[in-house]
């Protein structure tokens, strides 16, 4: 028996020298890769001329190992097993390759326009040329390039914009539900063109422009054959067409599946994409393939990252600057000092107004002047947010084309950078809330003010955010500990209203909308307009029920308003109604998409004053109009 | 042999009761968690969503197509039906995927990785320590010290020390993944190789700190049936120190052999902590998202799974310990 245990044992000791003998990371090897052959088919065409079209079939590349120097490496955006390849779903779990929002991926699938963050414009993708909305401003025209076709070779029309739109109505998707307030139809006039219909009011004007206009650069165009494919096979219910895991979907993108399990999806480049037309890109994209590792946290992305085993890095990577300052790593991120990217969105922490004492403005306004946001900053955000000196708080994201859109001057003596302990107090004392029976905690009409400050656990940049608020009530009088529920519980309870207690959620986090075409109007109405007060299943914001009858005027005022001076006078009153009543304060800035790129293998990745025109968004080279960024990469060693 | 099986029909009776209160445990205690994973699906799904009636469109949508609003019997009763045909339903945080078809996908990871380790952690740790016990002095004395040492270190930091230095610092093995980042699973030699170098770190971190527990164990066990008196007298009767030891070692053994058979029972709940830090693909990180995410089908299938596994693997203990030690069976008979 001995003997049998000194064997085993000896012949693990030799397995792990083996296994320390072996080549560490494994090595890339450049491998021969089938070349796409070009195959030439006629197609018939059932009208009174035949016409032949040329159509390179792509043939499945089969590979072992990726080639390094043709895939591009991703980490931060795929989080678990990709669950299908049906746009129609928003369930897919498939970020690479379907997330339709402000700012859409459009890698596999695509959208008529795209966004672009930086300088809040829509360029043409699917589309042909800018849209235009008739005299009345109830109807868009846009036309589709012609040079447009979809995987399988036919064109994409206007018809396809159209049965898209339709289905999404009929089964009732996420885009449907989510525009049918605001759009009355969609339809084809001719092959090329499309024309979208609003929804009109009492007046006879368009119920929000915004959001109609919105839809064209949010959502995508989906094939209309392989839609009445789908809809044969699942016989028209709507659950089924949902569900439908697609693998056979026509795409209209650059890149589509090549492989996907439980540690990694890749997207192959479709060689035959109609974007390499001079009426668009004029070439294809520079890698061949996308290939996205799923880490199971950040650290090991980071760690990737580091190992030059990610490209770009859609994570918080906390600390990123010690990769190129300490350790001498080809790591960048957008901006190369503090901040390091562009914020876009606001995780604010809400008052709850049901809690007793935070109707009060001074309460509100004590806690939120003492709290130490540059130490929220450093440690929460590692200083990847713009300081409150830097941008000043107001309802508006720090990109140049919001902070336009507000009069700083006029909010100017409404602001405040925080840690202002003796205001606070004088505040408080002023408003006779005091310590009248000497425990060190001040109380308003003989109550104690006492509070939980929350946020989800495991949610660490929260978390170290909500310390320091919590630590801001200590310096003032006012009693708030900290409790962290898991997500699960903290969601249902801060997004129904009826589930919301009067303690115990007091002071609580949550987030903002980002960047996008109908910012920062959609991200105003989201933290204080009143419709959203005091309602279930709240996934919009003003979640602390704030209600403000001016505010909701000037919010349902602004997507019919078209003159800029106006527009800037309403926003300013916003800001003003906001700063004055703080019904929730920013706590921090934080970008659409963290976006740090390790230039090892690849560079011409977006950086601040990169000469790009118009200017590459930092959103990982994926959404809207920064997949503009994969035509500029070039390999470090071609 | 009547004895046995009134023994053996004693331990099935108990085994069923424990199933079937497992079964209905692993299906209320889930469903009894706060929070509601409708939302959780709702937010997920709406992010983007501007319209709030749309938002509470899609909650009632996937409310429905759940059943998380029907009564809890309804719900056990559809969920007996579906379990007795082998479907363990769909999954509520992976929607549409079945839940059997990410159990499947991801188990053999976790055994492969869990199982080995088990073992190897258990064979070593039982030497090192029977070793101890035996020869004293100096192996003793290190070995002690750095067994506790070591069987004291929690698991994140034993990952987190090997990823450091033998994965970013001295670059031996990779930090991340099954196979290789650049590779997609195939037949091949270079894959085969990509597995068996990805499978180290994460391999070890299990074994070493396995390794620390079972020889403090099996030592204090060792050392304990080495004064016993069947020992001595055999020493008296000049039995050679060979066969003396194995008497020791097979008794010593027992427990021992309990603790292996609950691990290898409980296996199937993935080691959490090395599929985290090395990202390596298994059950256990599947299985926390199942719990954080509400996913009542997948926490259920799962826990059932993990349920059968330790109940079949203690049944056949104690079946086992009828033959091994009659004592036992004599005195659970009477």
């Amino acid at each position: 028996m001995k003997r049998l245990y000194f064997v085993i044992t000896m012949f693990m000791v030799m397995a792990m020298v083996l296994g320390a003998c072996a080549t560490p990371t494994p090595e890339t090897i450049i491998q021969t890769v089938e070349v796409p052959k070009e195959v030439i088919q006629t197609v018939e065409v059932p009208v009174e001329v035949i016409k032949t079209v040329e159509v390179q079939v792509t043939a499945e590349p089969s590979t072992e190992t990726f080639p390094r120097n043709e895939t591009l490496y991703f980490n931060g955006q795929q989080w678990g097993s990709v669950v299908c390849w049906n746009p129609y779903s928003s369930n897919c779990n498939n970020a690479m390759a379907i997330t339709a929002q402000d700012s859409s991926r459009v890698t596999m699938f695509e959208t008529p326009y795209l966004y672009n963050m930086l300088d809040g414009k829509v360029y043409p993708l699917l589309a042909n040329g800018d849209y235009t909305w008739n005299d009345a401003h109830t109807e868009i025209t846009f036309k589709i390039k012609p040079a447009a076709h979809w995987s399988d070779g036919t064109p994409v029309t206007a018809d396809d914009v159209a049965y898209t739109w339709a289905s999404n109505i009929k089964y009732e998707t996420n885009a449907g539900v989510n525009y049918k307030d605001y759009i009355d139809s969609i339809t084809a006039v001719d092959p090329q063109t499309v024309l979208v219909k609003s929804k009109l009011d009492a007046n006879g004007k368009t119920v929000n422009p915004l959001m109609v206009a919105a839809y064209l650069s949010s959502n995508y165009v989906i094939q209309k054959a392989w839609t009445q494919t789908l809809e044969a096979r699942t016989g028209g219910d709507a659950t089924a067409f949902k569900a439908d895991a697609a693998e056979d979907v026509v795409w209209s993108g650059p890149y589509h599946k090549f492989f996907a399990d439980d540690t990694k999806v890749v997207y192959v480049r479709d060689d035959n994409y109609w974007g390499q037309d001079a009426s668009m890109w004029g070439k294809l994209p520079a890698p061949k393939y996308l290939a996205h590792v799923i880490y199971k946290d950040n650290a090991a992305g980071s760690v990737a990252l580091a190992q030059g085993e990610v490209d770009v890095s859609q994570q918080f990577n906390s600390n990123v600057q010690i990769l190129w300052l300490n350790y001498g790593l080809p790591v960048s991120t957008y901006l190369p000092d503090p901040p390091y990217g562009i914020g876009a969105s606001l995780p604010t922490a809400f008052y709850n107004q049901k809690s007793y004492g935070l109707d009060q403005l001074a309460v509100r306004k004590a806690i939120a002047i003492a709290v130490d946001y540059d130490t929220i900053i450093a440690n929460a955000m590692t200083n990847q947010s713009a300081t409150f000196a830097q941008v000043p708080r107001s309802l508006m994201n720090p990109t140049p084309g919001e902070q336009a859109l507000y009069d700083h001057a006029a909010v100017a003596d409404l602001q405040w950078t925080g840690k202002d302990i003796e205001g606070a107090k004088k505040l408080l004392d002023d408003a006779g809330i005091k310590d009248t029976d000497g425990d060190g905690w001040r109380e308003y009409n003989g109550k104690k003010l006492s509070y939980v400050a929350t946020c989800p656990n495991g949610w660490s940049d929260w978390q170290a955010a909500i310390e320091v608020v919590a630590a801001a009530g200590k310096d003032i009088g006012i009693e708030i500990t900290t409790n962290y529920p898991e997500w699960a519980v903290y969601q249902t309870v801060v997004t129904d209203w009826q589930a919301l207690p009067d303690t115990g959620y007091d002071i609580f986090m949550m987030w903002s909308d980002g960047a996008g075409p109908t910012q920062p109007w959609g991200r105003i109405r989201h933290l204080i307009s009143s419709e959203f007060a005091e309602t279930q299943n709240n996934w919009n914001g003003n979640w602390g029920g704030y209600k403000n009858p001016a505010a909701d005027e000037i919010i349902q005022a602004i997507p019919g308003e078209t003159d800029p001076a106006k527009l800037k006078a309403a926003y300013t009153d916003l800001v003003k109604i906001y700063l004055t009543d703080i019904p929730s304060f920013t706590l921090m800035y934080r970008p659409q998409s963290f976006h740090a790129v390790n230039e090892s293998v690849w560079t011409g990745f977006p950086h601040q004053d990169d000469g790009t025109n118009p200017p590459v968004p930092p959103l990982d080279l994926t959404d809207g109009w920064s997949i503009a960024g994969l035509y500029n990469l070039t390999l470090v060693n071609p | 042999m009547k004895g046995y099986r009134k023994y053996f029909l004693n331990k099935m009776v108990w085994f069923l009761i424990t199933l079937v209160c497992a079964f209905i445990l692993n299906f209320i205690l889930p469903r009894l968690m706060p929070g509601d994973p409708v939302a959780v699906i709702t937010q997920r799904v709406t992010q983007g969503m501007q319209s709030q009636s749309g938002v509470q469109a899609v909650y009632n949508q996937y409310a429905e197509l759940f059943g998380t609003k029907k009564p809890m019997l309804e719900q056990f009763i559809l969920y007996m039906k579906n379990v007795a045909q082998g479907n363990f339903g769909i999954s509520f945080s992976q929607y549409p995927r079945p839940v059997a078809d990410i159990i499947a996908s991801s188990i053999w990871w976790t055994v492969c990785l869990q199982f080995p380790a088990i073992i190897v952690g258990w064979l070593i740790g039982n030497t090192l320590g029977a070793l101890a016990a035996y020869l004293k002095k100096g192996f003793d004395k290190v070995l002690m010290p750095v067994s506790i040492f070591v069987s004291n270190f929690p698991a994140f930091g034993m990952a987190v020390i090997l990823l450091v230095i033998f994965g970013v610092g001295l670059k031996w093995f990779p930090t991340s993944g099954g196979y290789g980042f650049d590779m997609i699973p195939n037949v091949s030699w270079k894959f085969m190789w990509s597995v068996i170098v990805h499978y180290q770190l994460p391999f070890w971190s299990i074994v070493l700190i396995a390794i620390g527990g079972q020889a403090i164990g099996m030592r204090s066990m060792s050392i304990y049936e080495l004064n016993a008196d069947y020992v001595k007298y055999s020493r008296f009767m000049g039995i050679k120190d060979r066969k003396i030891i194995g008497y020791v070692f097979r008794n010593a053994m027992l427990p021992q052999v309990t603790g292996l058979a609950l691990s290898i029972g409980t296996m199937v709940g993935g080691a959490l902590v090395a599929e985290i830090i090395f990202s390596y693909p298994g059950l256990g990180f599947t299985m926390l998202n199942g719990v954080m995410g509400q996913d009542y089908p997948l926490i259920s299938a799962a826990t059932l799974i993990v349920t059968l596994m330790v109940l079949s693997a203690t049944f056949l203990i104690e079946i086992l310990y009828g033959f091994i030690d009659p004592r036992i069976k004599a005195a659970q008979s009477d």
